[in-house]
């Protein structure tokens, strides 16, 4: 059998997605990055072929993608995360306009052909304002877990607006908020709302009108269901998410993986 | 501390170049005229005068003095890696971080005492006014006169005449700050000089347009502004006709700068000054080659000697920096058309109107003829906020992007 793995190493977790040669999803894996990312990658091998049930062998060719791309042995190519979203959301979602990408660090919108090929892309400045690095803080100064953070805008009355959203600044502004008693759900609300609102502003930068546009969103951040929602808000259109919203990039780097060995194989023929 | 380095650069480089005196590179002896213009500026043996960016340069060689424009500092200590400390010097004098690091770097490097004192400073209120602002400030820091060229917007009759004007002003300026007169016969081939080193670039540059382009990245970065430092002298003749001569032989054996170029990008405004691997990335990584520079163009006409101040005024007015934003819009689209450029970079540099001002309007203009523009956002000068693995994604992803479509100009 012939597979093809795509290897997504972000800054907080690292994703690994193995396909057939039809493009058919085998098995996923997402292992946190953590200090060693040579651990991780080789974690994210092992597992990933455990669960298929296969041999480092069956691998015809390997693509990285994410921040440690070039950390990745043994590698066809390493190609950048905003091919890789690209081209994996186009084929969960062939019809998709313009993907909303929030990870770790960085939060982006890419503006698609229909072909999964880039046509344009801005990403945010250097600081990580309202990435999932900053709800990460914000869950912690809540004294909430990640997971639950995305449930919790539920019933908010949005009267809420946050000052700033430096990590550092907003972290004290919510203890602050949470000492003079307001409520979590506003609070929730508000930094959701922030953060939809400066991904419109990128989601604009690259796709004009939006209205007639077709959205998706991938990264981890995509599991947050109230950044979902008030993303869906500002935007004013529904968004399309996948079920793994996190291994959207390592799929795009498998797709890449099976093309370029083709294209190769093609040539050497 | 700066003397000596320069000494040793201009050694160095003439060392470099006695080699293979046959094939000299353009670059090198670029380098090396200035390296001389550093070691005359540190020498303390000639009139020096701190200028602004669209200053008369060759009517000032004309007139003996050393002339260079202060963000020329910036960079120069940006590329040896030392303006960390020439930044915070500025910083904790209570200039604002946001501001441009060419100007935060040369307000530190004359706190600390690292600029030669000049005779007398000549400020340009084209291309920014904060350079401007940044003139007046050093004027009062090294108690000296200044003398300001107001650069009209538009080369209408009056405009160049209202400019001519000051041009002839500043001259007697000049004369009364170093006791000598203005030489005609000085004059004159000062701007004979200036014609044949344009006519030698104009041909360079035409030639860069080929495809495959003789140049590589490196190879031109800076040029266009700094060359107009060496106008009015032989120096900038010999440079002009070193990289006309390397051009045209590379072109006639249809060999390109680089061995295998697939993309040719057009770089916006200046380039980034610390040391930094993303051209060379690029050019590796993608065969994608910055084959154009919105600075090196040559925007206007040959200068009577005759009679020559309505030619410089000109040549000032003339800069796609002086004037509305469209202006540049118009420059760029006719670059990327003559350069079939894939791609635009801007760096966008921080702190910069023309940077970051002028991108939406850039990025659309461009965009409407099939360029796409890539927006870095990144501090040419000050390598303390350089994100490398930031920006090398986003030029990569770039180069995967436009890799991936024919180019505008097929
Ligand atoms: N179950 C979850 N619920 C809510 N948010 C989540 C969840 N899982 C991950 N996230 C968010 O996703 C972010 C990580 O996104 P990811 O795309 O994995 O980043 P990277 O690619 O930089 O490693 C976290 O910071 C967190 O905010
Ligand atoms: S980068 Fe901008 S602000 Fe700085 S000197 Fe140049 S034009 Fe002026």
């Amino acid at each position: 059998m012939e597979v093809f793995l795509g290897i997504d190493i972000g800054s907080l977790s690292c994703d690994g997605v193995l396909i057939d040669s039809h493009g058919k999803i085998l098995a996923a894996t997402v292992v946190p990055t953590g200090a060693r990312n040579l651990e991780a990658i080789e974690r994210v091998r092992r597992e990933i072929l455990q669960t298929a049930g296969l041999s480092e062998a069956a691998v015809q060719a390997t693509v990285s993608t994410g921040y440690g791309r070039d950390r990745v042995e043994n590698r066809l190519a390493a190609v950048t995360e905003i091919t890789c979203h690209a081209r994996g959301i186009q084929a969960l979602y062939p019809d998709t306009d313009i993907l909303v990408d929030i990870g770790g660090q960085d939060s982006k919108a890419i503006r698609l052909d229909r072909q999964g090929g880039v046509q344009d892309f801005a990403m945010n400045d250097k600081c990580a304002a309202g990435t999932g690095r900053f709800l990460e803080a914000m869950a912690r100064a809540l004294q909430v877990d990640i997971t639950e953070l995305g449930g919790l805008d539920r019933g908010a009355r949005d009267n809420l607006t946050l000052s700033s959203m430096c990590t550092v600044f907003a972290e004290s502004e919510v203890v602050s908020l949470i000492a003079s008693g307001t409520e979590t759900r506003e609070i929730v609300a508000g930094l959701n709302r922030a953060i939809a609102s400066r991904t419109a502003s990128l989601v604009k930068r690259v796709g004009g009108d939006v209205n007639a546009l077709n959205v998706a969103m991938s990264g981890g951040v995509a599991r947050n269901g109230g950044v979902v929602r008030a993303i869906t808000a500002v935007l004013g259109r529904p968004l399309a998410v996948p079920d793994n919203p996190d291994t959207v990039g390592a799929f795009g780097a498998a797709l890449i993986a099976r093309q370029r060995f083709k294209g190769t194989a093609g040539h050497q023929t | 501390m700066m003397k000596s380095y320069f000494d040793d650069l201009v050694s160095g480089i003439e060392a470099r170049l006695a080699e293979d005196p046959e094939n000299r590179s353009p670059r090198k002896v670029y380098a090396l005229e200035v390296a001389r213009l550093g070691q005359r500026l540190y020498g303390e043996t000639e009139s020096v005068a701190w200028c602004g960016v669209t200053a008369p340069f060759d009517l000032l060689a004309a007139m003996g003095v050393t002339s260079c424009f202060v963000e020329f500092v910036g960079a120069m200590l940006a590329a040896t890696g030392m303006e960390g400390a020439f930044l915070e010097e500025a910083e904790h004098a209570g200039y604002g971080g946001d501001t441009c690091g060419y100007h935060r770097a040369v307000l530190g490097a004359a706190r600390k005492d690292l600029m030669p004192v000049p005779d007398f400073l000549i400020a340009t209120s084209s291309p920014c006014t904060g350079g401007l602002a940044v003139m007046e400030n050093l004027a009062r820091h090294f108690e000296k006169d200044l003398f300001v060229l107001n650069v009209p917007q538009e080369a209408s009759d009056a405009g160049v005449r209202y400019l001519a004007d000051q041009i002839r002003d500043m001259a007697a300026f000049v004369a009364d700050h170093t006791g000598q007169r203005l030489d005609p016969a000085r004059l004159r081939q000062a701007i004979d000089n200036t014609n044949r080193a344009r006519t030698l670039l104009e041909e360079a540059y035409q030639l860069a347009q080929h495809v495959p382009s003789p140049v590589t990245g490196r190879m031109m970065g800076n040029f266009g502004v700094v060359m107009a430092l060496l106008l009015g002298t032989e120096a900038a003749v010999t440079v002009a006709r070193t990289y006309r001569d390397a051009f045209a032989r590379r072109v006639e054996k249809g060999e390109g700068g680089l061995a295998r170029e697939n993309l040719r990008l057009l770089w916006i405004q200046n380039r980034i000054q610390f040391k930094n691997p993303l051209i060379e990335m690029l050019e590796k990584d993608f065969g994608a080659v910055v084959v154009a520079d919105e600075l090196n163009a040559i925007t206007w006409e040959a200068i009577d000697p005759d009679d020559p101040y309505e030619g410089l005024a000109r040549r000032a007015i003339s800069i796609p920096f002086n004037g509305q934003g469209r202006r540049r819009v118009d420059h760029l689209q006719k670059m990327a058309a003559s350069f079939k450029v894939n791609g635009a970079i801007n760096p966008c540099n921080w702190g910069c109107r023309q940077g970051t001002g002028a991108r939406g309007l850039i990025g659309e203009g461009l965009k409407a003829v099939g360029v796409p523009v890539l927006n870095l956002e990144v501090d040419c000068i000050d390598s303390r906020n350089f994100a490398e693995g930031q920006l090398r994604t986003r030029l990569e992803a770039f180069a995967e992007m436009i890799a991936g479509r024919p180019s505008p100009w097929h």
